[in-house]
């Protein structure tokens, strides 16, 4: 039963009763100790019977269907690793419905100076759930006086997800980094999916994406070819998956960490690739 | 608990498809922020409406949070409003613990956290956070439902935020526009004099209320600058 | 004081009739047995400076830590039964990356010393909603080093849950001595690097043993390196300058 897995990791608002003085969204607000009512990890319920299928009925939680609370979603990103190290780029739009609520997003997210994870899904999900990472990932290192391997990251990840299934979340990540083993690259998805690869893509853009990428790719390119590869995957999902637009935007990982490269406007790149296609 | 219970065997007048419980309502109307070099304008209108009906025609939904940061939001008016004492309760509580205000910034991170607690029983609530940075720029983050949220150059979000927002785009962010610098998130604030500005909410305002049935009344304008928080009040269409 | 031990010092939480609580005082004795650790504020950062005390040739004097990391920008140094240090300092760490994470800032120096004491009371039957962690005083003081926006900042805690913020502050074996040699030798323009001298002076003239760079442990917190442990290399070359 769901509400079973429910009731384990989260403080259904339903208990507290209706005699309750409390109300239900005001849980450890009035309780007077406002610095650590952000700190755990309890989420509040609506008191239903099924909290997801509440959530089924007015999120629209995988698509874009016409519900009420529009989520901001993610789209096409891409990762991954070749001889010298990691390449990471994505585009930058954000829709809610059909409208396109923005076309600025981050969809790389800095763990910490030397992990990166990559949004696609539900951007709050993502956002905060490697938000959490960055602070586990930090608590590890101050404690072991080492940095967490890309593995460690990645499953603590996935564990953190995995115990939210079914419940709702949005997320295809891919965490990023470079540790004791050399480059890494993980895929994470809600379902508690992980999977170590040398090359993923993940959105509604990512079969252009991966189309591009996998035409293009080879173990022993240089950077420069790399990261040129990485965008021109991108621009080509953005043009044909209506998703996906924006800029395009890339990040490289080597032993020294990560480094932002470039964010580049797709209308630049199209008239650039274009220009290219003519030429003699 | 049985106006509660979803399911229709204990509920005799629901068909098997009605939802029982349904929390969450669109009471209109608009809010609009834009960033500038020194200063923050956020504005929003004052109706409120239930479908058809306008509930009153002055609701403010725009609120100051302190000398440095305003907060606006549109949906449910509820929740809107929870959302408002939950962020002004815990700016007190910061403040008595660390001895400082809280800045922009750090309402921006922790208002995402909070909105995030709600994920599985989200507020139905669309932010604006405004305001000066520790630097003394302006800035605006807006946010979705359950806390995602991005520094931008400005901003409309409610029930005419489509048409506000193209708009915007050209004339704040100077999109698609040959000749003209682009404002992009390396330094996202609009390259306008605050009065060139505030021309630009009072036109998207009353063209706005030209066309959206829920916009309209009042316009409440708050400028923040080092100064402090100003706060104006003009008519706007009543049809 | 120990001549005057009376039946009210057994309970960790009874009052004695002249209104002291005798195990959080004999907590605060406890430090005096632990090594010395001097911590000096500078306009530029803030100094922290241990004594290890290698007892033995056996003993690898790297494995002894008296000054850790709590963040970036925050560190602290020791003095006492340095086991109990753990659960103060895993606290501290835990509450400044929970500030990160709630607010994306650092945790200002005074909100974390402020967390690490909050626990220092929380030892006997446990008050009602929070839980007991410990079933006598901790025996341990820090000098809690950080810089924020209110700059370079040095504070003091104890077994009672008291802090206070210093200039330049001395704890441990040594400390009666030491703290009266930094009265005298504080200045209010001191560089980093006087910081250094001055914390090694002391530490010299009150540890048992010669000073040398392994039996020692200097860490420095600045505004643009944040927390870092001094090397080998850089201890040398101050111990050279004294």
């Amino acid at each position: 039963m769901i509400s079973d897995i429910v009731a384990q990791y989260t403080t259904p608002e339903a208990s507290l009763g209706f005699g309750s003085e409390a109300l239900p969204s005001q849980r450890g607000f009035l309780s007077g100790d406002v610095a650590h009512q952000f700190n755990s990890l309890a989420f509040d319920l609506p008191r239903t019977q099924d909290p997801v299928d509440f959530l089924h009925t007015y999120t629209d939680v995988k698509s874009a269907e016409d519900n009420l609370i529009k989520l901001a979603h993610g789209t096409t990103t891409l990762a991954f690793k070749y001889a010298s190290g990691v390449v990471v780029a994505t585009d930058s739009r954000a829709t809610q419905g059909s409208v396109i609520s923005s076309q600025s997003v981050k969809k790389v997210i800095e763990i910490n100076p030397y992990l990166l994870g990559t949004m696609a899904g539900g951007a709050a999900d993502c956002a905060f759930w490697e938000r959490e990472l960055g602070r586990r990932c930090r608590l590890y290192e101050l404690r072991n006086k080492e940095r967490i391997s890309v593995a460690a990251a990645s499953k603590l990840l996935a564990n953190m997800v995995y115990s939210y299934k079914g419940m709702g979340l949005s997320m295809g990540t891919m965490i990023s980094g470079w540790d004791k083993t050399g480059p890494n690259l993980f895929y994470v998805d809600n379902d508690g999916l992980r999977l170590k690869g040398d090359l993923f893509s993940v959105g509604s853009g990512a079969t252009y994406a991966y189309g591009v990428l996998d035409s293009g790719y080879n173990h022993e390119l240089s950077k420069a070819d790399a990261i040129e590869l990485g965008k021109r995957s991108i621009y080509h999902a953005t043009h044909r998956d209506a998703y996906s637009g924006g800029s395009v935007r890339v990040f490289h990982i080597n032993e020294s960490g990560w480094e932002f490269i470039s964010l580049t406007d797709v209308d630049d790149l199209h008239w650039e690739y274009t220009d290219q296609a003519r030429a003699p | 608990m049985d106006m509660l219970a979803t399911n229709p065997a204990v509920h005799p007048t629901s068909t098997a498809k009605q939802a029982a419980f349904s929390p969450y309502a669109d009471h209109g109307g608009t809010n609009l922020a834009i960033a500038g070099a020194d200063y923050c304008i956020l504005a929003s209108d004052t109706r409120q409406s239930s479908g058809y009906n306008i509930n009153t025609r002055f609701a403010p939904k725009t609120f100051k949070l302190s000398d440095k940061s305003v907060l606006a939001t549109a949906g449910c008016q509820p929740d809107c409003n929870m959302v408002v004492t939950r962020v002004k309760h815990s700016m007190k509580g910061y403040k008595y613990t660390h001895n400082k205000e809280m800045s922009t910034p750090a309402i921006a991170q922790m208002l995402s956290i909070m909105l995030y607690q709600k994920r599985f029983f989200p507020y139905y609530d669309f932010n604006i956070l405004g305001g000066l940075d520790e630097e003394g720029k302006g800035c605006v983050f807006c946010y979705d439902a359950v806390g995602s949220y991005e520094r931008v150059p400005c901003n409309a979000y409610g029930s005419a935020s489509a048409l506000i927002q193209p708009f915007l785009d050209n004339q704040v962010r100077n999109k698609n526009q040959q000749g003209k610098e682009k404002v992009t998130e390396f330094d996202p604030v609009a390259r306008l004099s605050i009065d060139e500005a505030m021309r630009i909410v009072k036109d998207a305002f009353t063209s706005a209320t030209e066309r959206d049935i829920y916009t309209g009344d009042f316009l409440q304008i708050f400028i923040v600058t080092s100064a402090g928080v100003e706060e104006q009040l003009h008519p706007l269409k009543r049809d | 004081m120990f001549l005057t031990r009376s039946d009210y010092d057994r309970g960790v939480n009874t009052f004695s009739p002249e209104g002291r609580l005798f195990q959080v005082e004999y907590a605060i004795e406890a430090i005096k047995l632990g090594s010395t650790a001097i911590g000096i504020e500078t306009s530029e950062g803030v100094v922290l400076a241990v004594e290890k005390r290698v007892t033995s040739s056996l003993l690898v004097a790297d494995s002894i830590e008296k000054i850790l990391e709590i963040d970036t920008h925050l560190g602290c140094a020791m003095s006492g039964l340095t086991a109990d240090s753990r659960t103060l300092i895993d606290h501290a760490r835990v509450e400044a990356q929970n500030h990160h994470f709630t607010y994306n800032e650092r945790i200002p120096v005074e909100s974390v010393t402020q967390a690490v004491c909050d626990l220092a009371l929380r030892f006997g039957e446990g008050a009602e909603g929070e839980k007991s962690i410990m079933s006598r005083p901790f025996g341990v003081a820090l000098l809690i080093a950080g810089c924020d926006e209110r700059g370079p900042q040095l504070y003091h805690t104890d077994p009672s849950g008291t802090y206070v913020r210093y200039k330049a502050k001395a704890i441990g074996a040594g400390s009666e001595g030491a703290q009266t040699e930094l009265q005298e030798e504080y200045f209010q323009t001191m560089t980093l690097n006087d910081g250094f001298k001055l914390a090694l002076k002391v530490l010299k003239q009150v540890m048992e043993e010669k000073l040398n760079v392994s039996n020692i442990q200097v860490a420095a917190v600045t505004s643009q390196d944040g927390y870092h442990i001094l090397s080998e290399e850089k201890l040398q070359s101050i111990v050279e300058q004294l």
